[in-house]
């Protein structure tokens, strides 16, 4: 068991294409990392790279203290998850799982006991006789972590492992991922594109965009402060609701303008951010969809709005809602060159399963002012000052 | 009435649909009849006429087992079939193993100018084999390898390894790359992940080369006839060739003869069909 580290690492493909860029990252021993984002961002290819299936373009990657970027994959003991499994199809489960022991040059006692021990926490005694083909998505699933378990490597890697599993399937085994790492206290890097994954099993996540690492924290504090828009955007289902609006204090209050609607900005977000002057080019205001209330009646600090479609799921329904003016109409964004972008001012709200709102409703809904997101306008930086 | 009810009139299809459909499933039928019969028709008068003696073979008529009892009096056949089964061995061994690590090399490993090589490698195919023939035999000949089999061994294996490169390319394109990297990660290097992974998958690849390249080889006059001019040495096809050549030729023995020599090739792609189709699919089980 080890701890890894990326120090400065850049993965170039031809002559520009930069697949990671200057990514630094510290996995401790024993923590479950996962590093998320949108296709492309840059996360297969960092995992590649720590696996020894790429070459680094610059930067030292380390395992265990020992910098690794020369060294073979097979010297590097680390286990790989692939996401089609990668499953030796002419082996049966018990020779898929001890195949890198047999490698290693292990006795067949050996091996045997290994692959025993592993099937067992697996629930795959059972299975050890039969090919990959006889089994089932989960199943395979299984035998693939059950090749990394048997090697007692220095870290797992995992490349979407549950990708092509089926919803619930996937629910069932990212409980299963999670307690067979703690269980076993092995180094994991967890690659995937889901956020939910992201935030159920990570002890951290790192957030990757365009080969960048946009920011690397826990689940909640990635949740509850944002380094940037795209994470505030990316991290949350449905998403924050970030809206590009202008400020306003002729009333006195520091306001944000949506359309013909003010919202009074609490005092404390003076201090505790770096808001832009009145005059300047406004910001990017967030709010996640469970900080939007939906009150009964008008009210001072209430915004009207009206129900565009409602998205019943079940457990909650999700409202969009769109900013109305005084004569009724929709608002509309307004950005710095003055030009009319024809698109009403959005707002995703999360409500109860009962709740009986139509789409053409008019709604009062108040804003949660404990948990407002501002972002710099050109930048997308959070003008939060302190964490 | 009951919605179950209103259901129970059975539905017809229109008539116009199914009836084309039938008619061309007969022609189709009638077709493949016709090809049947001129495909089996050789076989059956080589069959009828091998049963005769000469005499019989003339008159038309009667039964006699004499042209298979004098056939090794007439040919030395078993060491023709023999020398068949050394040259075809030998050369199909040579292909596979030319074959199947360019084949993983060009589906699977990066390199400079990988795609201009294997378009080269492959477009040997397209070169007919009188065309090249007689540089050929000036080479072998200055090697002094055209008395035995090893000149017509180098030769057929020159000739194979440009559709094998280019089958097993293929084949290999379709095994996923993640396979590969699995073996690594868990400590193989390339050759290893070759040998041990890729190629017990590449069974229907290996048997589509192996059939091909038999009955290529083992039906092939030509080469034989050039470069094995030792006549200890000398293949099947050659044999019956010489034999036809004669002047007094016994076609009674000479169908015998034929029939011994088309019998390895029908057993051998019969056997292997079911590889054969999986092979030239190119499709593996995931």
């Amino acid at each position: 068991m080890a701890e890894i580290t990326f120090d400065g690492v850049t993965k170039i493909f031809g002559d520009d294409v930069r697949a990671v860029d200057d990514l630094s990252l510290h996995v401790a021993d024993g923590e479950f990392m996962v590093l998320v984002g949108p296709s492309g961002c840059g996360k297969t290819t960092a995992l590649r790279m720590l696996a020894g299936l790429e070459d680094i373009t610059s930067g030292a990657l380390s395992i265990g203290g020992t910098v690794v970027n020369n060294v073979l994959p097979k010297d590097r003991d680390v286990a790989m998850v692939f996401q089609n499994y990668a499953l030796y199809p002419h082996m049966s489960v018990a020779q898929n799982m001890g195949f890198a022991l047999k490698i290693r040059g292990e006795s067949k006692a050996e091996i045997a006991k290994k692959v025993g021990d592993a099937a067992a926490i697996l629930r795959l005694t059972e299975y050890l006789d039969r090919r990959p083909k006889a089994l089932s998505g989960g199943q395979r699933q299984r035998v693939a972590m059950g090749r990394a378990i048997v090697r007692s490597p220095q870290a797992f890697l995992m490349d979407e492992p549950l990708s092509n599993l089926d919803a619930q399937l996937r629910v069932e085994m990212r409980l299963e991922i999670a307690r067979i790492q703690r269980l076993l206290g092995v180094a994991t890097v967890y690659v995937t594109h889901d956020q939910i994954e992201a935030m159920t099993m990570g002890d951290r996540v790192a957030v990757m965009r365009g080969g960048k690492l946009q920011q690397c924290d826990t689940p909640q504090d990635l949740y509850d402060h944002p380094k940037n828009d795209f994470v505030a955007g990316f991290m949350g289902s449905p998403p924050m609701n970030l809206l590009r609006v202008g400020l306003d204090s002729t009333d006195g209050d520091l306001a944000v303008v949506l359309g013909a609607q003010r919202l009074v900005i609490p005092a404390s977000y003076a201090t505790s951010h770096a808001l832009p002057r009145v005059d300047g080019p406004g910001v990017v205001f967030g709010v996640r969809p469970e900080d939007v209330e939906v009150l009964d009646g008008p009210s001072a600090d209430a915004l009207t709005t009206r129900v565009e479609r409602r998205e019943a799921l079940g457990a909650e329904i999700l409202v969009h809602l769109s900013m109305v003016d005084a004569d009724g109409e929709n608002a509309i964004v307004v950005n710095d060159a003055g030009a009319v972008v024809a698109r009403p001012m959005r707002l995703v709200a999360k409500m109860g399963p009962r709740s009986g709102v139509s789409v053409g409703d008019h709604l009062s809904v108040r804003l949660n002012p404990d948990h407002f997101h501002f972002f710099d306008a050109d930048s997308g930086v959070s003008l939060r000052k302190t964490k | 009435m009951t919605a179950l009810e209103t259901n129970t009139e059975p539905r017809r299809e229109p008539p116009s649909i199914k009836k084309p459909r039938r008619v061309g499933r007969w022609i189709l039928f009638a077709v493949m009849m016709v090809v049947a019969v001129v495909m089996l028709y050789p076989f059956w008068v080589m069959i009828i006429t091998s049963l005769k003696s000469e005499p019989q073979f003339l008159s038309g008529g009667g039964f006699s087992w004499l042209s298979w009892s004098g056939l090794t009096s007439v040919i030395p056949i078993g060491q023709e079939l023999l020398s068949s089964t050394i040259v075809c061995s030998s050369s199909i061994l040579i292909i596979l193993c030319v074959g199947l690590p360019a084949g993983f090399a060009f589906s699977k490993l990066r390199f400079r100018m990988s795609t201009v090589v294997f378009l080269v490698i492959v477009s040997a195919m397209m070169v007919p084999l009188q065309a090249i023939l007689m540089p050929e035999f000036v080479n072998v000949t200055r090697l002094h390898l055209t008395g035995g089999y090893a000149g017509a061994v180098l030769v057929y294996a020159a000739l194979g390894t440009p559709f094998s490169v280019f089958l097993f390319t293929t084949y290999f394109r379709g095994v996923p790359d993640e396979l590969i990297e699995a073996g690594i990660v868990d400590g193989l290097g390339y050759f290893g992940a070759m040998w041990r992974l890729v190629l017990p998958i590449a069974v229907p690849a290996i048997a589509t080369v192996t059939v091909l390249q038999f009955i290529q080889i083992w039906d092939d006059l030509l080469v034989g006839l050039l470069f094995i001019q030792n006549t200890s040495e000398r293949p099947i096809t050659v044999g019956l060739a010489v034999l036809a050549a004669g002047r007094t030729t016994s076609i009674p023995a000479l169908m015998a003869g034929s029939l011994i020599s088309a019998f390895p090739a029908m057993v051998v792609y019969l056997g292997f069909q079911r590889y054969l189709v999986k092979g030239l699919t190119m499709g593996i089980d995931r």
